[in-house]
């Protein structure tokens, strides 16, 4: 029975719900001075308090019913975010967006059928023991049980994987950020994907729990996002477009987080690294968009090559943006080693599970995954280095815009005061982080369910901290071999920044575009058109065939046989004559009818004369006069 | 007898209100017309409202033979078809007046509406199919002036192919009733009337050519073809209740038909469940994408019913109560729906003069209230939670995926969905580019403004009920389940 919203309140839930909340006061102070001069701010302000609303119903809900209601909600309100500017790109931005949230939330609506048709309810706390109950064979006759929840996890995955940028449903993310108001971007990237994280969370964890091949899948796709994110990322260069890719990256490892969760054997440690990463990112891309949306407010411009420089006097919003960049790349001391440090532990400790375990055959993918991340976490740090020194270290055209202080006093606040939560997470594993696991553990495995037994890991120890190194050798030679060298070009006696990404590899425009608005309509509005005149075209063509009405022939019968003969013969020689001897001068009219005419004037003049005593007189003296000359000869 | 006399005076009223009104038409001035037509049209939905609260009775009105008697019945169905024909009437009748003021007779157009809303309750009140049938025959004439109401060519040819296509349909209705009739006793709606005796082969052949009769009104490939030709030629409300209601007549055609006289039980797992199945999965799809490629207006509407009256026809085709409460659900909403779209066009079309969707580009800030209207209904009609048509698809899903009608089960769904996507492509794209012209954007039509009040009212109506119904649709799903459970039970 759909009807009743159900809600509920656990500690995951209430953890993520303040952490929104926190999200949009910050924005929110933010938004006096991002918004000075803009039209239509009812309009947002009214979209962007809709989608707080949505975004908490989405974390609240107790059952997916509820969930899909407030997160089709959300991705309806959060267009206008988009689309607010209006200029041309926000608008195909806004579109892509649209599409792509519709797509997955019809997906995902399929899922819900399947999964309600299978389960009989779609209350999160039941979800898990109704799975288990319905592979064990309980309910109607389903077919192949296994293959049914596959499909049903994989419909909403698309759902939720396209809400949270998963490739190769990441598409809206790098389009849709850049042009959207920096507070909405911030929200965009730091709360909305989350949500779709969420979501596929509940997907591993409650609906297929611990499914190694489900969680391969997941893995796979995760490592895919990671480094496709990271790699564009280092191309661009536009600001907010290079932390949408980055957004884009770190959702990858997020996701191959959620992916070693259903994998490995000691899930606690995967689960941690996972629902860190999470609030890491959120905070992180608060503070990188805000800082992103100062240099914008200053120098109306995102291109590295125009506000390059820009920084170089604003020491506040240099060591934000910094702090922002270090957590984001892994560094030890701020947050995002902390979750980073755990989710490559995940990967280690599953290798060596199989390494004990005699099964080598597996640890080759492991090994990769293990390599493409640390590879990365170098490429993070190096699209980081990319944007700090172009902004904050060189000097540039960017240097002598905007006012004297970057940020008004509350958006100062807001700034610096996540900004500083950077390093406070990090440097505090054990306090708060802690607090996070064992909500998260409670709400996605429940201890029961946890087998591996969840050992203290030290922060600082050589064996953490050479992923760390890893990554920032990696980091700094991409840097200077690939940015410095590939990246850049000498332009008027200087160097600028390249994009180097040619424009056919875009997914969205060389693919998706083409096939769904292009191809694909072609194809089955042509069936469909065939369809549609099915029924017009048989009766078109009965009525000219078959069912024909009888025509009267053009030309009228008229004249006896021997006119019509003789006129059509005439006609002919006329037109022939027409083309040739008379081309200046056509003869215009039908012979047909003159000889027809001619002979019935003929045959009238005819009877009239018979019918008349003059004829009579006329015959009886010529038969006198032949019988005179009979008589004289 | 008190009682007969409500339920004939149900359906009289209007038609010898309408009469009168042609009569009256060469005298007094509009003023005068426009309040006597809101006047029985509030009488007509106010009274079948009250009556609506009677209990079911049977009234026999006359016969020709003693096989063919025409019998009035008001059970849980037409009470359901009776309300909201009368409301839609009323709402729509209301818009009507400043869209036809300009116009040549509006009082040929009013006495065809009212005369039509008494034929209408007629169809809905039939008690069995002979009765039925002659209602039929009767909304399909009496709707044939809306269509050439603007004595266009155009407008005379596409009246020309609805009287086709519907006397085409009518005939095959016969056909069917002529079969069935050796088979039951009197053609009685019932849940299920056939005699014990009856011949399978006969009573499937019976359904085919009901399904493909009905189904034309319904607007169910191959025969929907006068939808797309009737509606963009019409004046905006007479396509309204052409496209809410007159199709609405096909399906309760084919529910009276398969539900109440056949029996849904004897028709489960045939051939015909199957080609029913097929034919309202394909018209879905082809609706939707004709739609989504079309750029006229009120032509993209059209095909969009083609599409959303086929989910109805989708729902009853599963042959359980389950789909059958999931359609009843979908036709309602649907009805509500689709009028406020249709209304949406003519004002566009009475405000502006544009008839295709591009010259709506930016309009969202000239109309807002308007386009807001629009903006709620097609979210309904995509079936964006807790929008109306949300919980239809939704009942309509789990109805397919219960019932044993092997891969349609999950085919079902799935077209639903994709057709929903195409919905969302061709309705939410004019409220983005209404509201979303773009920066640079000049308004060709800067001075366009909001349509009269008496316009706008009855838009907003039908806009929150399209909300309302989604938000608080248990009661009428409980309503549809038992008359669903009902019928089953012989």
């Amino acid at each position: 029975m759909i009807g009743a919203l159900q809600f509920a309140t656990d500690g995951f839930r209430v953890l993520y719900a303040l952490l929104a909340t926190f999200l949009w006061i910050i924005t929110l102070l933010f938004s006096k001075q991002y918004f000075h001069h803009h039209k239509n701010l009812i309009r947002y302000f009214v979209f962007y308090f809709a989608t707080f609303a949505a975004v908490l119903g989405v974390f609240f809900a107790a059952d997916l019913m509820t969930l899909f209601l407030f997160f089709e909600i959300m991705s309806f309100t959060s267009y206008v975010w988009v689309a607010q500017e209006e200029t041309e790109a926000a608008l195909r931005a806004s579109k892509t967006y649209l599409a792509v949230a519709v797509i997955g939330g019809l997906s995902m609506l399929m899922g819900l059928f399947m999964l309600d048709h299978a389960f009989g309810t779609l209350l999160i706390s039941e979800l898990r023991d109704s799975a288990f109950a319905f592979l064990a064979g309980e309910g109607g006759n389903f077919g192949n049980r296994q293959t049914y929840l596959y499909t049903a996890a994989a419909l909403l995955t698309v759902g939720f994987g396209a809400k949270a940028g998963v490739f190769p449903l990441h598409i809206w993310l790098p389009k849709a950020h850049p042009a959207a108001p920096a507070p909405a971007s911030a929200l965009l990237s730091g709360m909305l994907t989350k949500c779709g994280i969420f979501g596929m969370l509940l997907v591993n964890c409650h609906i297929l729990f611990a499914d190694a091949s489900w969680g391969r899948v997941t893995l796979i796709l995760g490592t895919i996002t990671m480094v496709l994110g990271a790699v564009s990322a280092l191309f661009s260069i536009d600001i907010k477009r290079t932390l949408a890719c980055s957004s884009v990256s770190q959702i990858g490892f997020i996701t191959l987080g959620i992916g070693m969760l259903s994998i490995m054997e000691g899930r606690g440690i995967a689960l941690q690294g996972t629902v860190y990463h999470m609030v890491n990112h959120t905070i992180l891309k608060l503070v990188l968009f805000l800082a992103a949306g100062v240099i914008y407010v200053n120098t109306h411009s995102l291109n590295l090559n125009e506000v390059r420089g820009y920084g170089r006097k604003h020491p506040l919003l240099a060591a934000a943006f910094a702090f922002g960049g270090l957590g984001l790349a892994g560094i030890p001391g701020f947050n995002g080693y902390i979750s980073k440090t755990l989710l490559h532990e995940s990967i280690v400790e599953h290798m060596e599970h199989l390494e004990a375990n005699g099964l080598h055959s597996e640890i080759g993918m492991f090994k990769t995954v293990e390599v493409l991340f640390l590879l990365a976490g170098g490429l993070t740090l190096a699209y980081m280095l990319k944007l700090f020194i172009a902004i904050f270290i060189e000097k540039g055209d960017g240097e002598a815009k905007g006012q004297k202080y970057s940020m008004a006093p509350l958006s100062g606040i807001a700034v610096c005061g996540s900004a500083l939560l950077i390093p406070f997470l990090g440097l505090t594993p054990d306090v708060i982080f802690a607090k996070i696991g064992r909500t998260a553990e409670e709400f996605f495995c429940p201890a029961e369910l946890l087998t591996g037994e969840s050992e203290h890991i030290h922060w600082l120890s050589a064996e953490n901290l050479k992923g760390a190194a890893i990554s920032v050798s990696i980091g700094i030679l991409v840097y200077v071999l690939v940015v410095r060298g590939l990246l850049m070009k000498r332009e008027k006696e200087r160097r600028v920044y390249v994009n180097r990404i040619p424009a056919w590899l875009d997914l969205e425009e060389s693919v998706y575009r083409p096939v769904f608005f292009g191809f694909l309509p072609f194809v089955l509005a042509f069936f469909s058109r065939i369809c549609d005149t099915l029924v017009d075209g048989v009766t078109g063509l009965l009525r000219s065939t078959v069912f024909a009405p009888r025509k009267r022939k053009m030309s009228i019968w008229v004249g006896t046989k021997m006119t019509h003969m003789l006129g059509t013969a005439m006609d002919a020689v006329v037109s022939v004559l027409n083309k040739t001897l008379f081309r200046n001068h056509p003869i215009v009219k039908s012979f047909v009818s003159v000889f027809a005419v001619s002979e019935l004037e003929a045959r009238q003049t005819f009877s009239l004369i018979t019918g008349s005593v003059s004829f009579g007189l006329l015959l009886a003296a010529t038969g006198l006069a032949i019988s005179l000359i009979y008589l004289l000869f | 007898m008190g009682r007969d006399i409500l339920l004939l005076l149900q359906v009289l009223f209007p038609v010898i209100a309408g009469c009168l009104l042609f009569v009256a038409a060469r005298r007094g001035n509009r003023r005068l017309q426009t309040r006597y037509v809101t006047i029985v049209l509030l009488l007509e939905a106010a009274f079948v409202i009250a009556v609506a609260f009677l209990d079911k009775t049977t009234v026999e009105c006359f016969y020709i033979t003693p096989e063919l008697r025409l019998i009035l019945c008001n059970d849980g169905l037409s009470k359901l078809f009776g309300v909201l024909v009368a409301l839609v009437w009323l709402l729509v009748g209301i818009y009507s007046f400043r869209y036809l003021k300009e116009t040549e007779k509006p009082v040929m157009f009013y006495g065809f509406y009212l005369i039509a809303l008494g034929v209408l309750q007629g169809i809905g009140l039939a008690g069995n199919l002979v009765s039925f049938y002659l209602f039929y025959e009767w909304m399909t004439l009496m709707t044939v002036p809306f269509v050439f109401y603007n004595r266009t060519k155009e407008s005379i040819r596409a009246s020309r192919k609805y009287l086709f296509y519907s006397v085409a349909g009518a005939s095959l209705v016969l056909a069917g009733i002529f079969i069935l009739a050796g088979n039951t006793d009197g053609l009685q709606f019932a849940g299920g009337a056939l005699k014990e005796t009856a011949d399978r082969t006969e009573v499937l052949l019976a359904g085919v050519l009901l399904l493909l009769g009905f189904g034309t009104k319904a607007g169910m490939f191959p025969m929907h073809g006068w939808l797309p030709t009737a509606h963009p030629v019409a004046p905006a409300p007479a396509s309204a209740v052409l496209s809410g209601v007159i199709t609405k007549a096909g399906v309760l055609g084919i529910i009276r038909s398969f539900y109440y006289v056949i029996g849904m039980d004897y028709l489960a797992g045939t051939y015909v469940q199957t080609l029913f199945l097929t034919l309202a999965l394909l018209t879905v799809f082809m609706g939707s994408m004709l739609a989504y490629k079309e750029k006229v207006l009120k032509k993209r509407l059209a095909y969009s019913t083609v599409s959303q009256v086929s989910y109805v026809l989708f729902g009853l085709a599963l042959f359980t109560p389950a789909g059958f409460a999931a359609a009843l659900l979908h036709m309602v909403f649907h009805s509500v729906i689709k009028n406020e779209l249709f209304l949406f066009a003519g004002t566009v079309i009475h405000q502006t003069g544009e008839e295709r969707v591009e010259g709506l580009r930016g309009m969202g800030r000239n109309l807002p209230v308007t386009f807001w209207c629009f903006t709620l209904a097609s979210l309904a009609l995509v079936g964006i939670p807790p929008m109306s048509g949300f919980v239809s698809k939704w009942y309509l899903a789990k109805g397919a995926l219960a019932a044993s009608v092997g891969i349609f089960s999950y085919l079902g769904p799935a077209v639903l969905l994709v057709s929903a996507l195409l919905t969302a492509g061709y309705l939410l794209s004019i409220t983005a580019d209404g509201f979303f012209p773009g920066k640079d954007f000049i308004s060709p039509m800067p001075e366009a403004k909001e349509g009269h009040v008496s316009m706008l009212v009855p838009c907003v109506i039908f806009a929150a009920a399209t909300v309302l119904l989604g938000v608080f649709s248990a009661p009428l799903y409980e309503f549809a389940t038992k008359l669903g459970t009902g019928l089953l039970v012989r």
